[in-house]
């Protein structure tokens, strides 16, 4: 973390339009009672906001959109303006072209200028990933401020015209799992008692010779007619390997901090689908410790998620408190946790 | 639907290997067998059978034969 702290000092959140709930997309699709009590029981998210209107199939939000709304609200609850920014880190698994990245074109906006700018192409972990590509260059103390930014729009793979009935397995919990929104984060090494401190951040791959667990593809124009599945989850392969992975997360955390677990006041578990981050979360076994969730009400919006976990959290975190934070990318099998302290 | 019919429709609209000696084997123990399945059989039943199923009912269908007794009877 090197000789200051580095602390976050806010966050701010932003989703597309209304909440979609099941009943919304069970009539959009086609889909009756069945399939409805089928999501609730088995999936359990309720609702998820998305870029497409759900009627015409129209993309009404960018990830830029979405990343400036969330990066404002944090830089002004961090009482700065955009010229306090020196870095600026932003993961995202759905950028809204290659080129210019969507760091830049957020950036722009912002009339972020001159300072150090980078996107990662990322998963579930891309959160934890900004925090870590953040903290290491504010503890080289060439920075002072960092702006993070995680989001995703998955405007291109929602298919509101697709026909769920005939859709495989693989590709149907796709379409209630997931949901669009970003999240940004002001960190820094500014002294400020009140923000939490990141005591220890953790990424790292470890998915030697593992097929992965989620593919999302790109098309450009010699393959735009790939019979290819655009978007692909093994769901089995998940459900058998996030617990786990997600409990040695928790425990190197506690390990390196030589943390008790009973001493952790509040977690953030990885947020795949309600049902499955109840099976995490008995896993990890935090019992003296709030979880703080959203995926009930926001549904899975990847790379922003730990943002909306985090803005819930810093509006309950007082000293002395500790947190942490797992997520899991099974793209790859990418581990990745956060631990923060207020004192 | 008949037996016949209800297993072709498993193996080809799931794609789980099985076989009509399968139906009486519980849930679990049919390799891959899974919560999504459960969805997508429900679905192609509903279609095919043109009745609707209910999600308890087939919460308690603890085998495939007892998923083909809900649109058989």
């Amino acid at each position: 973390m090197g000789a200051k702290p580095v602390r976050v000092l806010s966050v701010g959140t932003a989703l597309p339009g209304p909440p979609v709930d099941t009943a919304a997309l069970a009539a959009r699709f086609g889909m009756n009672r069945l399939w409805e009590q089928w999501v609730d029981t088995f999936i359990g998210t309720r609702s998820r906001h998305l870029a497409v209107d759900l009627e015409t199939g129209r993309q009404r939000h960018t990830l830029a959109d979405l990343g400036e709304t969330a990066a404002r609200e944090a830089i002004a609850d961090a009482r700065l303006s955009t010229e306090d920014i020196d870095v600026v880190v932003l993961g995202t698994a759905t950028p809204d072209e290659l080129m210019p990245t969507t760091v830049n074109v957020v950036a722009d906006r912002l009339r972020i200028d001159g300072v150090p700018t980078f996107q990662l192409q990322s998963g579930c972990s891309g959160a934890v990933q900004t925090f870590d590509v953040a903290s290491a260059l504010l503890g080289t103390g060439a920075y002072r401020t960092a702006l993070v930014i995680g989001g995703d729009v998955i405007a291109r793979h929602y298919d509101v015209s697709a026909d769920l009935h005939a859709v495989p397995p693989e590709e149907l919990v796709n379409y209630v799992l997931f949901g669009d929104g970003a999240g940004a984060a002001v960190l820094t090494t500014e002294e400020d008692a009140d923000a939490p401190v990141v005591r220890r951040v953790l990424t790292r791959l470890t998915g030697l010779d593992r097929e992965p667990g989620q593919v999302l593809r790109w098309f450009g124009l010699v393959d735009r007619a790939s019979a290819q599945a655009p978007a692909r989850e093994d769901y089995k392969a998940i459900e058998e390997s996030v617990p786990v992975m997600a409990r040695e997360v928790a425990d190197e955390l506690l390990d390196d901090l030589g943390w008790k677990r009973e001493e952790v006041d509040y977690l953030l578990p990885p947020q795949l689908s309600v049902a499955m981050t109840a099976k995490i979360t008995a896993g990890l076994d935090f019992p003296g410790a709030r979880e703080v969730s959203c995926v009930a009400d926001i549904g899975n919006n990847g790379n922003a998620l730990l943002f909306f976990q985090l803005r819930r959290l810093l509006a309950e975190m007082r000293g002395p408190a500790r947190a942490i934070a797992v997520a899991i990318e099974s793209s790859k099998w990418i581990k990745s946790g956060l631990a923060l302290e207020t004192l | 639907m008949t037996t016949a019919d209800f297993v072709r429709l498993v193996r080809d609209e799931l794609g789980l290997e099985v076989a009509e000696g399968d139906l009486d084997r519980d849930l679990d123990e049919l390799g891959g067998w899974d919560s999504v399945h459960l969805l997508a059989i429900a679905v192609s039943l509903e279609r095919h059978a043109g009745t609707q199923v209910s999600l308890p009912d087939l919460l308690t269908a603890r085998t495939l034969g007892a998923i083909h007794g809900l649109v058989a009877a």
